[in-house]
């Protein structure tokens, strides 16, 4: 649907100043679109160029856009051509007329006047989405990254060449907002006025919308440029698209095979209770064939290749964060039980007891003995990280046994690392001492 | 003026600003009151200089007769703060004088008593607040792609929800020339009207210890941003010195407050859009810092290592009235960009503190305020740059 219209209305100035006759000229369509979509917000910035006939002298400019998503604040007009003899003098937005605005231009030229027009948008919208595929070992995946852009903004942009923006923009009002204002830059002393305008059930028609399109998603690999912008970084899909408004449409952004993983495995009490949890994990770097980019947060589904015929078993599913480039990913899958980690209290024990002049007890120390058994009943390697948090900061450590790695993460923290083979367990202890009441001074 | 031209008048839609000349014969006492002009509205200036009101100057022409004359001030449907309404004849001051001005009740009036030593077609000017009129300022500004300077535009956004159209007037802000402008109730414009190109800027990221999440490993699944800035100078640049001098550069005058919106030169001929802020009146001189979006590629995992109580002191029943502490706090600074940033990191450390031993120089803001300014160079082939913050302090005399 063509819900922005453009009328070009030659004001000719006959005679007096006073009396003006106005004469619809031309109605120009649009030459180029570009769409530079953004996911952090509901933001889209639209640049389209038209070719304006204008007349020598003043000419005025109808833009109207009824039922789209357009924030009327936003909108700039600039000629690409003659920018000296044309004056864009003032953007009027009439009294009494929603979503119309009129352009005051004073012209030195006459003719065609290529001019851009930019505005934002709401209803635009794209989104990152993973498919990881795991070799029979689990050593490596193949990663299939896919963008998918949904248009809900009431207008069909046809042809536009589509960027979209990775990076968090800081916005102060919702674009859909500020295009459902009554008026435009609102009124005096009201905060935010906003009119009974028509709201577009833009969720429940869009996930609809979004349902039939993907029965549709076969498009032909087109390639995504990928270049850093100040923090952003901006994908420019090859080519133009068209997506007409409640359509949506997915490409493939990327498709690299043989990322090394590691299986790590993580246990901590106090983070995800008794079960062990699975990650995935890689670095976004030129070792994992990775590392040209960022890559956009979005979900990962994660399947494993199942037997020699190629067929697939699904492992799991993991959202993850934006991950800059040389940053390590760590894909939570969720909990097992094929890895198992166990951490037994073996003795206990409280000593060096201090009294106050009263005789009550004012210090002492609690001694723990723990036992950490962990298996590894997969027939794969495994890499298991083990946390431990004291609640106190008054603590020492004696360790022993088989693991691989310690370290202190915090004042009330330390990690265990340890790599197992298949089917193998391994075991440690620790003695912890932990200093309470006035034993904290000797600390 | 005739009755069509009045009934004309006062069929404009529920806004009117009428003046009825009034003029009373011979005696005080009894008065017949006589339409005699409702003289047209002349030169009519809005003034918008101050932010909060908006002064409406317009000159009218009164028939006045020698004696006394009664001068009937109308409005409805427009809101006038009738104590702001002031009265100043122009042509002869000292032969017209305003002896007082009487409000009648229930109704949005007041009626002036004038006397004049003769006849005069007086020009007087009529100044009032109105309210529901006002301006706003926008800004945009482009950045280039090196992140150096910005091309900035000022707009300004009249807006005119008085209840009263105005066909032409002379619009005046604090500053510049006055321009004419028509405005009809109910309409909103939009006009250009500062362009200053290639504004310096520096690129600010700051990490703020009491705002930023310290531990981005503890977030499941949320990227913890450093805030991005573009500190702008309002000052005159001296590589545009030139066009400054024809009115276009900065420096010249207090940059009103308002929203900023900020773009960038992707270098294929076409912007993306950087983000947006509102700026407070920046005065000549003075900076302001406008919040962009978040960088992701810089990742700061504060941590504290050590908090423990030292220099106990006990009250005879042995228990703790003072002490020190002993703490230690870790900041590693990761850069994953490919291009150098200055970070700034800003540390809070509550009450009386010293520091013990601290590995970078920083700058105290005030008494528990830290700021550093790190430079992260860029990353390289091996990785991300990084560099590990880390300050050993005490704080003294704390009571439990």
């Amino acid at each position: 649907m063509k819900r922005i219209i453009l009328i070009l209305l030659i004001i000719v100035v006959i005679n007096s100043v006073s009396w003006a006759k106005v004469d619809l000229v031309t109605l120009p369509s649009r030459d180029t679109v570009q769409l530079t979509i953004y996911n952090s917000a509901d933001m889209t910035l639209v640049r389209e160029s038209r070719a304006l006939t204008l007349k020598n002298g003043k000419n005025k400019l109808q833009f109207s856009w009824a039922n789209t998503l357009i924030d009327p604040t936003s909108l700039e007009m600039l000629p690409k051509a003659n920018a000296d003899k044309i004056d864009i003098a003032d953007l009027t937005y009439p009294p009494r007329v929603r979503n119309l605005g009129l352009w005051n231009i004073d012209s030195g030229v006459s003719g065609k006047v290529p001019v851009e027009i930019t505005y934002l948008t709401s209803g635009l919208s794209w989104r990152a989405f993973y498919m990881g595929t795991l070799t029979n070992d689990e050593r490596t995946m193949r990663l299939q990254g896919y963008v998918r852009v949904t248009n809900n903004s009431g207008e069909d942009y046809e042809d536009a060449q589509t960027r979209l923006i990775v990076g968090k923009v800081h916005i102060l009002d919702r674009i859909a907002k500020l295009a459902r204002r009554q008026y435009p830059y609102g009124r005096p002393g009201e905060i935010v006025p906003l009119a009974g305008a028509p709201v577009r059930m833009m969720e429940a028609e869009g996930r609809m919308v979004m349902e039939k399109a993907a029965d549709l998603a076969l498009y032909k690999p087109k390639e995504i440029k990928k270049e850093g912008l100040s923090e952003y970084f901006l994908y420019t899909i090859e080519g133009t698209e068209t997506i007409p408004t409640g359509w949506s449409k997915r490409l493939l952004s990327f498709d690299v095979d043989e990322v090394a993983v590691v299986n790590l495995y993580k246990y901590e009490e106090e983070r995800y209770g008794n079960s062990v949890v699975r990650f995935l994990s890689f670095k976004n770097d030129k070792k994992h064939n990775l590392g040209e980019t960022p890559i956009p947060g979005g979900m990962l589904k994660v399947y494993r290749t199942a037997d020699e015929q190629g067929r697939l078993s699904y492992t799991g599913q993991s959202s993850f964060k934006y991950i800059p480039v040389d940053e390590d990913v760590e894909l939570n899958l969720g909990p097992v039980a094929d890895v198992v980690v166990e951490p037994k209290l073996m003795d206990f024990k409280t000593d060096n007891y201090r009294f106050n002049r009263k005789g009550n007890i004012s210090g002492w120390d609690e001694i723990r003995t723990f036992k950490v058994e962990v298996k590894n009943t997969r027939e794969l390697p495994v890499e298991v990280k083990i946390q431990r948090n004291f609640n106190t900061q008054y603590w020492k450590l004696k360790k022993s046994g088989n693991f691989d790695e310690y370290e202190k993460v915090d004042l009330d923290t330390v990690k265990f690392t340890l790599n197992l083979k298949p089917r193998s367990k391994k075991a440690f202890e620790y003695v912890l001492t932990t200093y309470h009441g006035v034993r904290q001074e000797d600390w | 003026m005739n009755g069509n031209e009045l009934s004309h008048a006062l069929r404009q839609r529920n806004k009117i600003l009428a003046i009825l000349l009034l003029f009373l014969c011979s005696t005080v006492s009894q008065a017949r009151i006589k339409l005699v002009a409702l003289p047209e509205r002349a030169a009519t200036v809005i003034r918008l200089d101050n932010p909060r009101a908006t002064l409406i100057e317009e000159e009218r022409v009164l028939t006045l007769q020698k004696g006394l004359n009664k001068v009937d001030f109308s409005w409805k449907g427009v809101s006038i703060d009738a104590d702001s309404i002031r009265l100043r004849p122009l042509d002869h001051p000292e032969k017209v004088t305003l002896l007082n001005v009487s409000y009648p009740p229930n109704e949005a009036a007041l009626v002036w008593e004038i006397n004049s030593d003769s006849d005069f077609a007086e020009t007087v000017r009529i100044s009032y607040l109105l309210s529901n009129i006002d301006r706003l300022i926008t800004y945009k500004a482009i950045a280039d792609k090196p992140e150096t300077y910005v091309d900035l535009k000022s707009f300004l956004v009249l807006r005119n929800f008085s209840g009263e159209d105005f066909d032409k007037a002379r619009v005046l802000l604090d500053y510049g020339e006055a321009f004419e402008q028509g405005i009809d109730h109910e309409e909103t414009k939009r006009m250009l009207f500062l362009k200053a190109p290639k504004v310096p800027i520096t690129k600010i990221w700051k990490f703020d210890s009491d705002e930023q999440p310290w531990d981005p490993e503890k977030l499941e699944n949320q990227n913890v941003g450093i805030p991005v800035s573009y500190r702008i100078v309002n000052e005159t640049n001296p590589a545009t010195a030139r066009s400054a001098a024809t009115g276009s550069g900065l420096g010249e005058f207090a940059l009103w407050g308002g929203k900023a919106r900020i773009f960038q030169d992707d270098g294929h001929g076409s912007t993306i859009f950087l983000g947006e802020d509102v700026t407070d009146l920046v005065p000549v001189g003075e900076k302001t810092e406008l919040y962009i979006g978040d960088s992701r590629d810089i990742v700061v995992t504060q941590r504290k290592m050590t908090d423990n109580r030292i220099n106990l002191i006990k009250n005879n029943k042995g228990k703790v009235i003072l002490y020190d502490t002993d703490e230690v706090i870790t900041a590693k600074i990761e850069n994953f960009k490919d291009g150098l940033a200055m970070l700034t990191v800003i540390e809070h450390i509550p009450g009386e503190w010293d520091m013990e031993k601290c590995n970078m120089k920083y700058k105290k803001k005030d008494a528990n305020t830290l700021e550093f300014e790190i430079k992260l160079p860029a990353r390289t082939e091996k990785g991300p740059a990084v560099k590990e913050l880390t300050m050993h302090y005490h704080r003294r005399n704390v009571r439990p």
